[in-house]
């Protein structure tokens, strides 16, 4: 047709975008291949059917307390004990993301380029030349390969390896959590410095501020909103992860779901399931409260 | 005092500020102040004598084991992590997954699982899209719809993001475990654990990503007689794409870091590798796992960043 | 209040990537004097300013304030240098998030030590808060104390840039095109203030300008810039139309570089 002619030509059939799209799908195909996935193996007989209807069908009716037969005098009340179980999960995600947060603005702080690179008065001396061209990237990477390598490890290998050299302490449980949680922090916390405007920074330093000042009062303010709302998701993160250390012996809400779980009582399950759906709903909710004001 | 101390004052007291962020401020102090107070750290018995010890006793048996008890030489242990990558473990009482091999499948499960997750966040994002879930979409002035009609696709909403939330708020982890003595033993545990628990992460990002769509082309699209479906084929997901692809590579890498540790399951994953080598006191061998679990996890972010740029610029 | 800054320049050239930026200039300021810099853009005014408070250095010559060339400098003398030299940038680059008060004491960091501005900052004393509020009246917008910052107007955000650089107790002042930022109305309003701030405490003003109307008006003393070179540099009355439509007339050499 006439028309079609006078329009240039696409030079590809696809876009990119397509051509990304048809890979995963591919990928997607080769691994279900490669893992042996077949739709029989989904797909339960009917007395599984049964035993899944019978689990989520205590879903609506959750245990508030122990079954008589259970109930031994001088044991706490069901709900007690999952309100214990929540506290001690509580207790860890929040003093895992506190040192997380500190450690993380440092190291993302050292792991940014505003520290060093393209300060426009340039260094002086020979030292400090020689501390912007030699100490200062090499402090720089060195620090991004150890916020790598402390997220890349997941928090339940750290906690498997320290339960091995340490042993079941509480401080294990939260250093387990805490380190890959500083990692990432400092990872996010470094694009967010590196993403914040330089002009700020430059006005005080060409008032005569030190680089620490201009860092404190020039860069930060301005990261600090999403670096406090990036942290309050986090810590929804980290009440998972601590619940689920519960399965490697603390007594956190994942220790009653494996051990209720294990004996078959799905009431009590569920009990401990809602405990920790709140917990992270509690959180989710202050958090977005808190980023919309931070946006106003 | 002076009149410009009393105008400072005066304008203090009167300055704007937000409640809500002061006393989250306060409130989180305190929750971490008791957090630290009740949490009962004994840092004193964490490096006691008994549990550096002990923390020795560990860093010996790291040691690759043709090494124990012999000084460091490279070579030794270079042989032995590559006999290791290619052939595992084959002893009398018990094997291990070659490294190769356990890369293989833990890469496997976490690309089964964002596939799937990938399609449900998209399939979910549009009934828990305010846009979307009401009688008469895009489409104001002209609402003659009746009441039950939009207590139904009120109803639709709000079901589908209590499911999303449900599905995310429970960690992957014990969804699998959960799962496993649902399915039996097979890789699916370990794939639907991770597609439940971020479709129920992608379903809320994508829903956000098609209530921010212009609503302009989507009403003109309706306005020449689109049905709901339509509009969702041909205007929402072509508008929406490129987002959809930057949550789902963010998702990927975490789903790579999580199948690694999903591993218990009896399929020969990093994970369950590094648990029979563990509950084996073999933490020579659980090192290595370790460490290609860190390696597998640094190619997956390598190669979502890589994505993520062509998705951009494609954009 | 203070004394006042001298500033001279002797031979001082300036290259990016091997282009020119300024090229050779001589020029002298005295304590308390008002200068204006005109000329199209890219003709160096910018870099001119960054010159005299050290955030540029030459590539040849020495620019000198106070008679000392700022070359020889230990890193610890040019910071306290700096902290005597107020700048209004042309994009202002206050921190948009923080209230006005912050971005006010903000100025004085180059005299604070680490711990003394960590206060200042956190929780300012009262000495400090009418310090800045004593400031802000000065230029018009002392009830703005302990807004946020970016709650305010173009102009006002303006007169708090100006704030930040007068609470740094300055010998000189410098200000990058202060007229593009806000609109023609209030143009006016910002040169008279920083002429008569300057005037009435004896600092010596530098202020880049592209409205020569406004420059003519309000400084005694005009220097035109054109490529890197002073074109002029006269009493307003003593610069004729000619030389003025010479310095707007761009070459077709220029025209095609700008590849307009």
């Amino acid at each position: 047709m006439a028309r079609s002619a006078a329009l240039p030509r696409r030079p590809f059939p696809l876009q990119p975008r397509g051509a990304v799209v048809i890979a995963i799908l591919a990928l997607g195909l080769w691994s279900f291949v490669a893992l042996d996935l077949t739709w029989a193996q989904v797909l339960p007989g009917a007395d599984d059917f049964r035993q899944i209807g019978h689990f989520f069908s205590y879903a609506f009716r959750p245990a508030l307390t122990f079954p008589a037969e259970d109930d031994v005098a001088g044991r706490a009340p069901l709900l007690v004990q999952a309100l214990s179980a929540a506290k001690l999960t509580l207790i860890f995600a929040v003093t895992a993301i506190s040192i997380a947060a500190v450690l993380g603005i440092v190291l993302g702080f050292l792991a940014s380029t505003a520290w060093w690179a393209g300060d426009p008065s340039g260094a002086r001396t020979t030292l400090g030349r020689y501390v912007r061209r030699t100490i200062a990237p090499t402090v720089y990477g060195a620090t991004r390969l150890v916020i790598t390598l402390m997220r890349s490890v997941h928090e339940l290998i750290w906690a498997v390896l320290l339960l091995a050299a340490i042993g079941l302490t509480n401080v294990s449980a939260v250093v387990a959590i805490a380190i890959p949680y500083t990692g990432t922090l400092a990872k996010v916390f470094s694009e967010m410095i590196d993403e914040a405007p330089r002009g700020p920074s430059e006005a005080l330093r060409a008032a005569g501020a030190s680089p620490a000042q201009v860092f404190l009062f020039g860069l930060l303010p301005r990261a600090l909103p999403d670096m406090a709302a990036y942290s309050l998701y986090r810590l929804e993160c980290a009440l998972r992860s601590s619940a689920i250390l519960g399965f490697f012996g603390w007594e956190t809400l994942g220790y009653y779901v494996k051990q209720q779980w294990d004996v078959g009582d799905y009431a009590e399950v569920w009990t401990y399931l809602y405990a920790l759906l709140a917990l992270v709903l509690l959180v989710e909710w202050w958090s977005g409260g808190l980023r919309r004001r931070f946006v106003a | 005092m002076s009149d410009r101390a009393v105008a400072v004052r005066a304008l203090h007291a009167a300055r704007p500020r937000s409640t809500y962020v002061r006393w989250s401020m306060i409130g989180f102090a305190a929750l971490t102040t008791w957090a630290w107070w009740a949490g009962d750290f004994d840092v004193a018995d964490f490096l006691s004598p008994r549990r550096m010890a002990n923390l020795e006793r560990f860093l010996g048996e790291v040691r690759p084991y043709p090494l124990h008890g012999r000084p460091w030489d490279w070579g030794v242990a270079w042989h032995w992590a590559a006999t290791m990558f290619t052939d595992g473990v084959r002893a009398r009482a018990f094997e291990l997954p070659s490294g190769a091999e356990a890369m293989a499948v833990t890469l496997a499960i976490s690309v089964a699982a964002i596939v799937l997750a990938g399609i449900g966040g998209a399939l979910a994002a549009f009934p828990a899209a305010r846009t979307f879930a009401t009688p008469q979409p895009f489409l104001p002035g002209s609402d003659r719809s009746k009441a039950f009609q939009r207590r139904a696709w009120g109803a639709l909403l709000h079901g589908t993001r209590g499911l999303l939330v449900f599905m995310r708020s429970i960690p992957e982890y014990v969804w699998a475990y959960l799962l496993i003595g649902m399915l039996g033993i097979s890789a699916w545990p370990a794939v639907l654990a991770l597609t439940i628990h971020n479709t129920g992460i992608l379903g809320k990002l994508d829903a956000e990503t098609v209530e921010n769509l212009s609503p302009r082309s989507l009403a003109a699209l309706r306005s020449v007689g689109a049905t709901r479906r339509q509009v969702a084929a041909v205007g929402a997901v072509p508008a929406a794409l490129s987002r959809f692809l930057l949550y789902f590579f963010y998702r990927w890498e975490t789903c790579v870091r999580e199948a690694t540790v999903l591993g218990m399951l009896g399929i020969a994953s990093l994970g369950y590798a590094l648990s029979e080598a563990r509950v084996r006191d073999r933490y020579d061998d659980m090192l290595f796992y370790v460490l290609l679990g860190a390696v597998l996890v640094l190619i997956g972010d390598l190669v979502s960043a890589i994505a993520r740029g062509i998705v951009r610029r494609s954009a | 209040m203070t004394a006042s800054a001298a500033f001279r320049l002797d031979r001082v050239s300036v290259t990016f990537n091997g282009t020119a930026a300024m090229h050779e200039v001589d020029l002298s300021i005295a304590p308390g004097e008002a200068v204006a810099f005109v000329g199209p853009s890219g003709a160096g005014k910018t870099t001119f300013l960054r010159l005299l408070n050290a955030t540029q250095r030459p590539t040849g010559g020495c620019v000198r304030v106070d008679g000392r060339c700022l070359g020889t400098l230990s890193s610890k003398e040019l910071r306290a240098l700096r902290s005597r030299i107020g700048f209004v940038r042309q994009d202002l680059a206050l921190v948009p998030n923080v209230r006005v008060i912050h971005n006010v004491l903000a100025g004085r960091l180059g005299r604070m030590g680490l711990l003394q501005s960590l206060r200042a900052m956190t929780f300012p004393s009262q000495a400090m808060s009418m310090a800045a509020h004593e400031i802000l009246e000065r230029v018009g917008i002392g009830e703005k104390l302990y807004e946020r910052t970016d709650t305010l107007s173009g102009g006002q955000q303006q007169r708090v840039a100006i704030a930040r650089a007068l609470c740094q107790q300055p010998t000189a002042l410098l200000a990058d095109e202060p007229v593009s930022s806000v609109d023609p109305a209030r143009a006016r309003d910002t040169v008279a203030l920083l002429t008569r701030i300057s005037r009435a405490e004896g600092l010596t003003l530098c202020m880049s300008i592209h409205n020569v109307e406004l420059a003519r008006e309000f400084f005694p003393r005009l220097v035109g810039l054109r490529g890197g070179r002073v074109a002029f540099d006269d009493a307003p009355d003593a610069i004729d139309a000619a030389q003025l439509a010479d310095l707007y007339r761009l070459s077709a050499a220029e025209m095609l570089a700008d590849g307009a």
